[in-house]
C-alpha cells in the first residue's frame, strides 16, 4: 500500500543548482535561533480542477500549516499581500520579489496545480526573496488522494534546503493512553494525524518503545495480572510475551540492530537493568546494586547507557558503560531527575527534572556539563523522547487535570499538544518512531 | 520372686479355662435365642426396618441440619474474616520513600497477628505512588513499598509463600486530584487478604 503510493507519485527536480552545496546553514536548534519568515501565496490553478474543490486555498493552508510544525518558520499573512496575485506568476521573472522582501518574507513559496479528472499534478518552487533567487522545486504527479504526501515530501525539500536536513513527517509518536484503571497502546503521525490503536487488552498496558526499524513495539502490560513484556508487530498484530518473572518486566530500550532490549526486572526484589538477547532469550544482568535503578536508554552508537538510580539517596541519571561497567553519576542540582533519554548525534541526554515542586524538561551534556531547562510552563513536563533527527522532544504534560502528549522543538520553543484520540482521556509515556518511509 | 511368677502363672491359667467353659454356655444360648426371633416374629423385622429408616430419615436431617448450621456458620465465620480481612488500613509514605513509619508498622503488626491465626489466607500488597515524578520510576518505587511492608510481615514469622506483592506505580490513584491531600492518600500500600485458592 505505501509502496504503491510512492511509485504512483513521480516527480521531477525542477531546475536550478543544488542549493546544499557549500552553504552554511542557520543553528536551527539554538535557542536564539529567528524563524524563518515565509510567504505562502494560494496555487495557481492552470486548468481542469473540479468546480467546489478550492485546491488554490488548500495548497497553500496545508504548506502553511506542515511548516509551521516544524516551529522553523514564520508563516507570513495573506492579508499582508502586496504583489498582485492575479498577475504575477510561479517562476522568477514573473515574481515582483521587492514586494515580498518589503513585507518582511524572506523566503516565498508559490505553486501550482492541475487535474484532468485522473492525474493531479502539483509543482512547487522555492525562492530566496530577498536574494530574488530560485532555491529548489519540484513538480510531482499522483492521484488526487495523494495530494497531502505531495505537501509532505515538498515540506521535506525545503527543510532539506534550508536546514541541510529534511524533516521527520514520516514518523510516528506511539504512547499509552487512559481511560479510568484501563489504558491501551496508540499511534499518530507526526503531525498529529492517522491515530491508529496497537493493543486491545482492556487491561493497564504502558510504557510503549519503538523497534528501530519501527516494525515492532515492546510494552508492558498487566492483562494477565502481573506487569509482564510483550512485543507486537505492528503490522500483523501478532504479540508475543518476552518477559514475565516475578515483579516489574518494563521494556526500555533496544540495541540499534533490533536484536537486543534493555529490560527493567525486579525478580530478586530489586529493580536491575537487565540486557536482554531477543533471538536466544540470553538474559544479562547489568546492574547490580541495593538501589532502584530504571529506565535504560542506549546511546546511538550503542556504547553507553544512560539510566536512573537512587543509589546517592535521590534519584539521579546516571551513565555506564553499555557492559554495566564504571557508572557515574551526570545530575546533581535538583533531589528527582529521571526518565533520561539520549539525543540522537549523542550530545544530550534528555530528562525529567523537579523544580519549585514541579516536573519539567532539562537536558545536560552526558558530562553534566550545559545543564538547559527546556519547559517552563505549568503543566510541565514528564518522560522525553526525542525525534530522530534530534530536533524535537515529544513528552506528557498535564494540563486541565488530565495528561497529554506535546511536542518542543529542542531549543524549547513551539510547544503543541498532539490531538486526543476517542477512547480515551489522559495520553503518557510517548516514544518516537524512527523514520518510517511513509510515502 | 520366682515362686511368684510361677503362682501367678497358673492362676491366670485357671481363670482362662473357667471363662471359657462360661463363654461357650453363652454362645449356645444367644445362637438358640437369635433363631427363635427369627422363626417367631416376622412383623418384628418391619417394625425394626420401619425404625430403622425413620431413624434413618431423623439421622439424615439431624445430619443435615448438623451440616447446615456448620456450613451456616462457616459462611458467618468466613463473612466476618472478609470483612476484617477487607477492613485492613493502607499504610501511608513518604514522598521517594518506602522506608515503613509507625503507623505502618502498627497496621502491619495486626494484620500478622491475623494471618497468623488465619494460616489459609493470604495477602497481595499492592504498592501505589502519588502522579509526581516519572511514570517507570514510581512503578520501581510502588514495588519497593511493597516489598517493604512483605519484608516486615515476613520478619513478623508470616510465611513467604503467603505474601505477594505487585507494583502499581501511579497509575491507580485513589483520588484522582493534583494536592498535597490526594498525594499523601495515594502514596500507599493496599492489602488484598484473600483465603488461599
Amino acid at each position: 500500500m505505501r509502496k504503491a503510493m510512492s511509485v504512483l507519485i513521480s516527480l521531477v527536480v525542477l531546475w536550478g543548482s543544488s542549493p546544499a552545496c557549500g552553504k552554511v546553514y542557520i543553528d536551527i536548534n539554538s535557542p536564539a535561533f529567528q524563524k524563518f519568515p515565509v510567504a505562502i501565496p494560494t496555487f495557481k490553478d492552470t486548468g481542469g480542477t473540479k468546480p467546489g474543490e478550492n485546491l488554490s486555498v488548500w495548497f497553500a493552508e496545508q504548506l502553511s500549516q506542515t511548516l509551521n510544525l516544524t516551529g522553523f518558520f514564520k508563516i507570513i499573512s495573506r492579508d499582508a499581500f502586496l504583489e498582485n496575485q492575479d498577475s504575477a506568476g510561479i517562476t522568477r521573472e514573473e515574481i515582483d520579489f521587492p514586494s515580498w522582501s518589503a513585507i518582511g518574507s524572506d523566503f516565498l513559496i508559490k505553486g501550482g496545480f492541475s487535474y484532468d479528472g485522473k492525474t493531479l499534478a502539483a509543482e512547487f518552487r522555492l525562492f530566496d526573496a530577498i536574494e530574488g533567487k530560485f532555491v529548489t522545486g519540484k513538480k510531482y504527479w499522483g492521484k488526487s488522494a495523494e495530494k497531502k504526501i505531495m505537501v509532505l515530501k515538498f515540506a521535506d525539500e525545503i527543510l532539506l534546503a534550508l536546514t541541510g536536513r529534511g524533516g521527520v513527517f514520516d514518523t510516528k509518536i506511539a504512547f499509552a493512553g487512559k481511560e479510568g484503571n484501563r489504558s491501551e497502546i496508540y499511534t499518530l503521525n507526526f503531525d498529529g494525524s492517522d491515530p491508529v490503536r496497537i493493543t486491545a487488552f482492556n487491561s493497564l498496558t504502558l510504557f510503549p518503545r519503538w523497534s528501530p526499524d519501527g516494525s515492532r513495539i515492546a510494552f508492558t502490560s498487566y492483562k494477565d495480572g502481573n506487569p509482564d513484556c510483550y512485543i507486537t508487530d505492528v503490522a500483523s498484530g501478532r504479540t508475543q510475551k518476552i518477559s514475565a518473572f516475578r515483579g516489574l518486566n518494563l521494556p526500555a530500550s533496544w540495541s540499534l540492530d533490533g536484536t537486543k532490549l534493555l529490560l527493567v526486572l525486579s525478580k530478586d526484589g530489586n529493580e536491575e537493568i537487565y540486557l536482554k538477547h531477543l533471538d536466544s532469550g540470553k538474559l544479562e544482568r547489568l546492574t547490580d546494586n541495593r538501589a532502584i535503578d530504571v529506565s535504560p536508554s542506549w546511546s546511538t552508537d550503542g556504547k553507553k547507557i544512560t539510566f536512573v538510580s537512587n543509589r546517592s539517596g535521590s534519584p539521579q541519571i546516571f551513565v555506564m558503560d553499555s557492559d554495566g561497567k564504571n557508572a557515574r553519576r551526570v545530575t546533581f542540582e535538583g533531589s528527582y531527575n529521571t526518565s533520561p533519554s539520549w539525543s540522537p548525534d549523542g550530545t544530550r541526554i534528555a530528562y525529567e527534572g523537579s523544580t519549585n515542586g514541579c516536573f519539567q524538561i532539562f537536558s545536560i551534556g552526558e558530562d553534566g556539563s550545559n545543564l538547559v531547562q527546556l519547559t517552563f510552563e505549568a503543566g510541565g513536563g514528564e518522560s522525553p523522547s526525542w525525534s530522530p533527527d534530534g530536533r524535537y522532544l515529544a513528552f506528557s504534560s498535564k494540563r486541565n487535570g488530565r495528561e497529554r502528549v506535546c511536542v518542543i522543538n529542542a531549543n524549547g520553543l513551539n510547544l503543541r499538544a498532539l490531538p486526543d484520540i476517542p477512547g480515551a482521556n489522559s495520553f503518557t509515556n510517548p516514544s518516537w518512531s524512527r523514520r518510517l518511509n511513509l510515502y | 520372686m520366682k515362686k511368684n511368677s510361677i503362682m501367678v502363672g497358673l492362676l491366670v491359667l485357671a481363670c482362662s479355662f473357667s471363662l471359657m467353659f462360661v463363654s461357650g454356655c453363652a454362645t449356645d444360648q444367644a445362637v438358640t435365642t437369635e433363631t427363635g426371633v427369627i422363626k417367631s416374629d416376622a412383623t418384628m423385622d418391619q417394625i425394626l426396618a420401619a425404625e430403622t429408616a425413620k431413624s434413618k430419615a431423623e439421622i439424615a436431617a439431624m445430619r443435615k441440619a448438623a451440616a447446615d448450621k456448620a456450613a451456616a456458620d462457616k459462611a458467618k465465620e468466613q463473612e466476618r474474616l472478609l470483612a476484617e480481612a477487607s477492613a485492613v488500613k493502607n499504610i501511608h509514605f513518604a514522598f521517594d520513600r518506602y522506608d515503613l513509619n509507625a503507623e505502618a508498622r502498627n497496621i502491619l503488626g495486626g494484620l500478622a497477628d491475623w494471618l497468623s491465626k488465619q494460616s489459609a489466607w493470604v495477602v497481595t500488597i499492592e504498592g501505589h505512588c502519588d502522579e509526581r515524578g516519572t511514570a517507570e520510576y514510581n512503578m520501581a518505587l510502588g514495588e519497593r513499598r511493597a516489598e517493604a511492608a512483605a519484608a516486615y510481615l515476613s520478619s513478623l514469622g508470616i510465611p513467604k509463600d503467603r505474601i505477594a506483592t505487585i507494583s502499581y506505580g501511579e497509575e491507580r490513584p485513589l483520588d484522582p486530584r493534583s494536592n498535597e491531600e490526594a498525594w499523601a492518600k495515594n502514596r500507599r500500600g493496599h492489602f488484598v487478604v484473600v483465603p488461599k485458592k
